[in-house]
């Protein structure tokens, strides 16, 4: 089982970034990119066919006929992806959107464009590790990409894994 | 049931007039109806006869029966043992209809009636007796009913003139000396007024008085009275306003009267508009006049009544044209207060254009200053691309480098949906996720290349480092072109003008525009449908600024539709002479009718997070271009077919317009 991180983004040259910026992250985690909600959303069919779990979205909030908010308020309310974790990267979002997104999505991070490529590794790499802590997975397999010390500490905890 | 009375004579039948029978009602029980019959027929004789009924049931089947017959009075007695109420009688006697027309004299013998509301609400009673009465005056108040009646409903009839004087006054006079004295004209009385006071004062002179005297004196205490024989007198009164003419027509025939009786300072300055004959009269000797002739009384108080009731009656008439006179005003205020609301609107919609201009002046600023740094970058980042291909060419694996470099650069855009597919056929293939993903992020789908490059980790990291330089130089040249773009639409709105050209050929324009923007048209079906255009006057560059408007937005337009192929139409002609016109039609989604007013003004929009120039800028430019050229652009749009019309003259622009912002 990988853990994978879903990028939905209309603009190449922005998704082509954030893979660069996130390319130390390819060796551990599956990360697949979608330009839209359907293909996002055969993504996530994929991923769950596979057997893998989608442990992070980053969304771009303004996406070709639809809002960035929208999806993740529906990924919330599907069991498959409700646990992972939702990153809202836009660069402008207002607020009553924003305010949305909290409320009805449980947004977990807004990252605002242009981002700090150190800033953004730190962010998923603590969200990725949420994600493990959350769900109860088995840190171990994934250690390279999480915050270790603190996914140990559930080991610890945890006698059963 | 009994009749009694006379019969009209025969000559007044044969004088051809019509001459209906006139019956008084009794509506009384035996024996009393035949008593009061008997009595009130004496006082109609020659005019009406009698007619008896028990009850009102019995009223209503004699009216009946004899429908020929008139009724002018009915006389109904209302006597305490009536089980129903007298209203019930009354309102059964009217629902005959010659009953209804009928007055009503109720002989009562109850001190109190509180069955009476309905008849007096209704004007349906027109005297009260009580019974029982003093011998005679049931026929007088019969006759007097009855006479009254004639001159109200049969002011023709021979009866009534021989009763009635012309002026419809009883020929009888009303004995009481006061209501004579009012039946008589404001002159008649006041020149008896005059003869009662000479006759104890002796003669008293006439004061002959030109228009313009004033006769008493506003806020002056008032001890004497005029009696004006002649001419017109005006009461004005001093106001905060001016002098206000409260009585003219209203004024009575002695002035001062009222001020006197009150004992007050005047209150009105009393002033002849015409030439006046008066009698002045000082409150002495009228005092002694009324002390010695007591029958002067009567005249003073007929008098003053008049007077009294004309001014009343002209107070009710103010009352009622000031109360016509608020609503004039409420409805005018009405009308100002929306006019203000309006002007209020306006206002606002001012200052928003204000606004929105401000912030289109502010972005051309903007766009100039960051036209030179757009356009460094722009080209240092097409150096940059140049200079690495000489630099990787250099490179021991030269071949491989460029080859990869340039791969990458001009690599086509893809779906991510394509792209996850070749990755995946390459996982496939290689059995490695990772490495596979290494060498797909590189550009490499190929398998045996892959395999190839795996097994060489130097040449794999030269190939990963130069298609990621590859993907960025192309990515610098998308993103500064897009600035490029967005910086020269901005500027569009503070262009500098040149000077108009003549002669030139507007398909040939539209034609540049469709090659320049070949690539956003790539799916869309262009129509051309061009008439016969002369050639004309002017600035060709920015007519092809306004079609590339015009097609970005019909492009947009289509762009979200989703029903089937997108179709713009070029549909061009000459409506007359001096004009030429362009069409530019989508088969689109349309433009909201909330926002179609408002198209033409430069403006931004925040939708879904993003700030766009698009349609609200880009229309905007276009009407600048046309106003500028003297032409009229417009626009109307429904679902599936918008429709841009611009029509420039073929002159040209005037000649001073300025294009600048």
């Amino acid at each position: 089982m990988k853990l994978a991180l879903l990028i939905l983004e209309d603009e190449r040259p922005v998704r082509e970034a954030l893979r660069r910026d996130l390319a130390s992250f390819a060796r551990h985690v599956r990360i697949e990119e979608a330009e839209d909600v359907p293909t996002a959303l055969e993504v996530i069919e994929e991923i769950d066919t596979a057997g893998d779990r989608l442990a992070l979205v980053m969304v771009d909030h303004r996406l070709p006929g639809t809002s960035g908010v929208d999806f993740l308020i529906g990924l919330a309310d599907d069991d498959r992806t409700a646990a992972a974790r939702k990153v809202l990267v836009t660069g402008q979002a207002d607020q009553e959107d924003t305010i949305r997104a909290i409320n009805e999505a449980g947004l977990d991070r807004y990252v605002a464009k242009p981002w700090q490529a150190d800033a953004l590794c730190d962010m998923v790499r603590d969200q990725l590790t949420a994600f493990v802590v959350a769900a109860g997975v088995d840190p171990l397999p994934h250690l390279a990409v999480l915050d270790a010390e603190r996914a140990l500490s559930i080991v610890r905890e945890r006698g059963d894994l | 049931m009994t009749e009694m009375g006379h019969r009209m004579g025969e000559d007044g039948r044969g004088r051809g007039h019509r001459m209906d029978d006139l019956f008084v009602l009794v509506v009384a029980p035996e024996p009393l109806a035949a008593t009061i019959a008997e009595e009130t027929a004496r006082g109609l004789i020659g005019i009406a006869d009698v007619a008896c009924a028990a009850d009102v049931v019995e009223a209503a089947a004699l009216v009946t029966a004899h429908p020929e017959r008139v009724v002018p009075l009915v006389l109904i007695t209302a006597f305490a043992e009536s089980p129903e109420s007298t209203d019930a009688r009354i309102a059964l006697l009217d629902a005959q209809a010659v009953l209804s027309r009928a007055s009503v004299l109720l002989l009562t013998d109850r001190a109190l009636h509180d069955d009476l509301s309905l008849s007096v609400d209704r004007d349906r009673l027109h005297a009260v007796m009580t019974s029982p009465w003093s011998p005679g005056i049931l026929a007088w108040h019969a006759r007097a009913q009855t006479v009254r009646w004639l001159s109200s409903h049969r002011p023709a009839d021979p009866r009534t003139r021989a009763l009635v004087a012309a002026d419809g006054r009883p020929v009888t006079q009303p004995e009481s000396d006061l209501l004579r004295l009012l039946e008589l004209d404001t002159h008649e009385v006041t020149t008896q007024l005059l003869a009662g006071i000479e006759r104890v004062l002796g003669p008293r002179p006439r004061l002959l008085l030109p228009a313009g005297t004033r006769l008493i004196h506003e806020g002056i205490d008032v001890d004497a009275v005029l009696v004006v024989l002649r001419g017109r007198v005006a009461l004005d009164h001093a106001s905060a306003a001016g002098d206000l003419r409260l009585h003219h027509d209203s004024t009575g025939s002695v002035v001062g009267l009222l001020s006197l009786a009150q004992q007050q300072r005047a209150f009105f300055t009393a002033r002849a508009t015409t030439e006046v004959e008066v009698v002045h009269l000082s409150f002495e000797q009228l005092d002694r006049a009324l002390a010695v002739e007591a029958s002067l009384g009567a005249a003073m108080a007929a008098v003053s009544i008049r007077a009294l009731a004309k001014r009343l009656r002209r107070a009710d008439q103010l009352q009622v044209e000031k109360t016509q006179l608020n609503h004039a005003l409420e409805r005018e205020r009405r009308q100002l207060s929306e006019a203000l609301h309006q002007l209020e609107q306006a206002r606002l919609d001012l200052v928003e254009q204000a606004r929105y201009a401000t912030l289109g002046e502010m972005a051309a600023g903007i766009a100039h200053e960051l036209n030179n740094p757009v356009a460094a970058m722009l080209r240092a980042t097409t150096y940059v691309g140049e200079d690495l291909e000489r630099v990787l060419a250099s490179h021991p694996q030269g071949r491989l480098a460029s080859e990869i470099f340039a791969a990458e650069r001009d690599r086509a855009p893809r779906s991510t949906r394509e792209e996850r597919a070749a990755r995946r056929r390459l996982e496939a293939a290689l059995g490695d996720v990772g490495l596979a993903q290494r060498l797909f992020d590189a550009g490499i789908e190929d398998p045996d290349r892959a395999r190839t490059l795996a097994a060489d980790p130097p040449s794999l990291d030269l190939v990963e480092a130069v298609a990621g330089i590859g993907s960025a130089v192309r990515n610098l040249e998308l993103a500064s072109r897009r600035m490029c773009e967005l910086v020269t639409s901005l500027r569009a709105y503070a262009r500098p003008k040149g000077e108009p050209v003549a002669g030139i050929d507007l398909h040939a324009g539209l034609e540049d525009t469709l090659r320049l923007m070949a690539h956003r048209l790539r799916d869309v079906e262009i129509e051309r449908n061009y008439g016969d255009l002369p050639r004309i006057r002017c600035h060709p560059g920015e007519l092809e600024q306004l079609w590339t408007n015009l097609l970005v937005n019909a492009c947009d337009a289509l762009g979200e539709g989703a029903d089937g192929r997108g179709r713009i139409a070029l549909i061009t002609d000459a409506p007359d002479a001096a004009h030429v016109r362009v069409q530019i039609r989508d088969n689109g989604r349309g433009i909201d009718p909330q926002v179609l007013p408002r198209v033409f003004e430069p403006r931004f929009t925040t939708k879904q997070g993003a700030v766009r120039y698009g349609l609200g800028l880009g229309l905007a430019i276009a009407r600048r271009i046309v106003d500028a050229h003297g032409g009229k652009i417009e626009l109307n749009s429904r679902p599936g077919c918008t429709r841009v019309t611009v029509t420039l003259p073929v002159a040209g622009p005037p000649d001073e317009e300025d294009i600048e912002t």
